[in-house]
């Protein structure tokens, strides 16, 4: 019944659904999954790696972060050719506003112009939308720090956690319980770990599967940094919350 | 009068050993009237690269802003800084691309490449090239300069007498010429660590 509407993205079905926005989202719930969680003093992404095998080449030390611009970083759930697209964008389109008024963009207005695109291909015939949900992490002189969540359809939200991806529901429901206003940046980490330590599909966590990073203003000069968690470093905080499982014997 | 000539001004880069200075005078003008004596000609674009701007200032900003934006834009796909020679070339390409209607702007690029060997390079302002091995100048006081390099200039100075040097012979050249001036700006960048100087000379 539902083959006329859902080949199409610009039609809706008779009880009013985009099947191709729908189908997006439920690729994204396969998709390795991503949570960030606003603190006082900076925002917090922790990212889970779906696929480690031994044999991969990793060019990057992290494949799901990704900085748009010095103030301003995201997290990436879902397909990562179509994120490339997306980052590339918001990329320039950051760097646009800073040619032309010299001065940073405000982080709502790249989120907002980065989700314009994503709407477009909810609407226009002949094309998919794209399959990929963010988080956003920045800090702008506006709002100060702000943590924004997309998905496929071009909705975006700002939240003060937020998961997306596989498990997210679950993860999301577990922040809502667990966090409250004025965390630290050390707190939030925590934070994050423990939703992601107990909704991830892998009973064991290592620092191999996770990724971090963090936008915080810098002590003294109040620049603003972001910072990405180096493999050792994160293995020592999985030790200190406790998360981490000793290594299974070879 | 030529518009390179329109705001006046000089800038000139040494090379060391393993370090090199870039310097440029401060004065802005708008023909022999004073505008302005804290003009900024030397930009940096990162931690061991930078780049002077001679000529019409207006087009000096704007380019400088644009090589911003595409260094930007590097940095974030590559996650590295551009190595000098790199930057030259876009510097070049972003030139020619205006071939027929150019930026009046003549850069000199300096900076410190892999190994921290030292690179400079001018180009004129359509994005000629143009690699040496001691010093570049460029801008109204060029001549006077070349001049004052070509007798001042000795190959592998120590970052100190590299100092001494690139401001004498910045400073001794624009008291023979009408449209630069009021001072100069010294930038000298070793390996570890980078020494931004403002000096006086004659302030007339």
């Amino acid at each position: 019944m539902s083959r006329r509407y859902d080949s199409r993205t610009t039609i809706f079905s008779p009880e009013g659904r985009l099947y191709q926005v729908e189908y997006a989202m439920e690729a994204i719930g396969n998709a390795g999954s991503a949570l960030g969680v606003l603190a006082a003093d900076g925002v917090v992404l922790v990212g889970e790696k779906k696929v480690t095998s031994k044999l991969l080449q990793t060019s990057r030390s992290a494949e799901k972060m990704y900085k748009i611009d010095s103030h301003l970083a995201c997290a990436v759930a879902g397909i990562m050719s179509d994120a490339n697209i997306l980052l590339n964008t918001a990329r320039l389109h950051a760097q646009r506003y800073a040619l032309s008024y010299q001065e940073p963009i405000p982080v709502e207005q790249l989120v907002q112009s980065l989700c314009d695109t994503k709407q477009g291909y909810t609407q226009f015939g002949g094309l998919r939308p794209f399959g990929v949900s963010f988080l956003f992490a920045g800090w702008d002189k506006h709002h100060g720090f702000q943590l924004y969540m997309s998905d496929p359809s071009g909705n975006y939200s700002g939240w003060k956690a937020a998961a997306v991806g596989a498990n997210s529901q679950a993860a999301q429901s577990m922040l809502k319980q667990d966090y409250r206003d004025g965390l630290t940046r050390e707190e939030a980490v925590a934070l994050a770990l423990k939703v992601l330590s107990k909704t991830m599909d892998s009973t064991s966590l290592t620092a191999e599967k996770l990724e971090l990073a963090e936008v915080f203003l810098q002590p003294g000069t109040g620049e603003v940094q972001y910072q990405v968690c180096s493999p050792e470093a994160m293995g020592k905080l999985l030790a200190k919350a406790g998360l981490s499982q000793p290594a299974p014997e070879a | 009068m030529s518009i390179f000539e329109y705001n006046g001004s000089a800038v000139v880069a040494m090379v060391g050993k393993n370090c090199f200075a870039i310097a440029s005078d401060r004065r802005l003008g708008v023909q022999l009237q004073t505008v302005a004596t804290d003009f900024q000609r030397v930009f940096k674009i990162h931690d061991k690269l930078y780049i002077g701007l001679s000529g019409l200032a207006t087009d000096a900003q704007t380019l400088y802003q644009r090589l911003v934006f595409r260094h930007k834009l590097y940095q974030l796909r590559e996650e590295r800084d551009m190595k000098p020679q790199t930057f030259a070339s876009l510097v070049s390409a972003l030139l020619y691309e205006k071939r027929f209607g150019p930026y009046f702007c003549q850069p000199v690029i300096a900076g410190l490449g892999e190994d921290n060997e030292p690179f400079i390079c001018t180009m004129d302002c359509i994005g000629a090239k143009e690699l040496a091995k001691d010093f570049v100048v460029s801008g109204t006081a060029s001549e006077s300069l070349y001049g004052a390099c070509e007798s001042m200039y000795k190959p592998n100075m120590e970052p100190e007498e590299l100092f001494e040097t690139i401001s004498q012979a910045l400073q001794s050249s624009v008291d023979r010429d009408c449209l630069s001036g009021w001072g100069g700006f010294v930038l000298l960048v070793t390996p570890t660590e980078v020494k931004e100087c403002v000096i006086k000379g004659r302030m007339d």
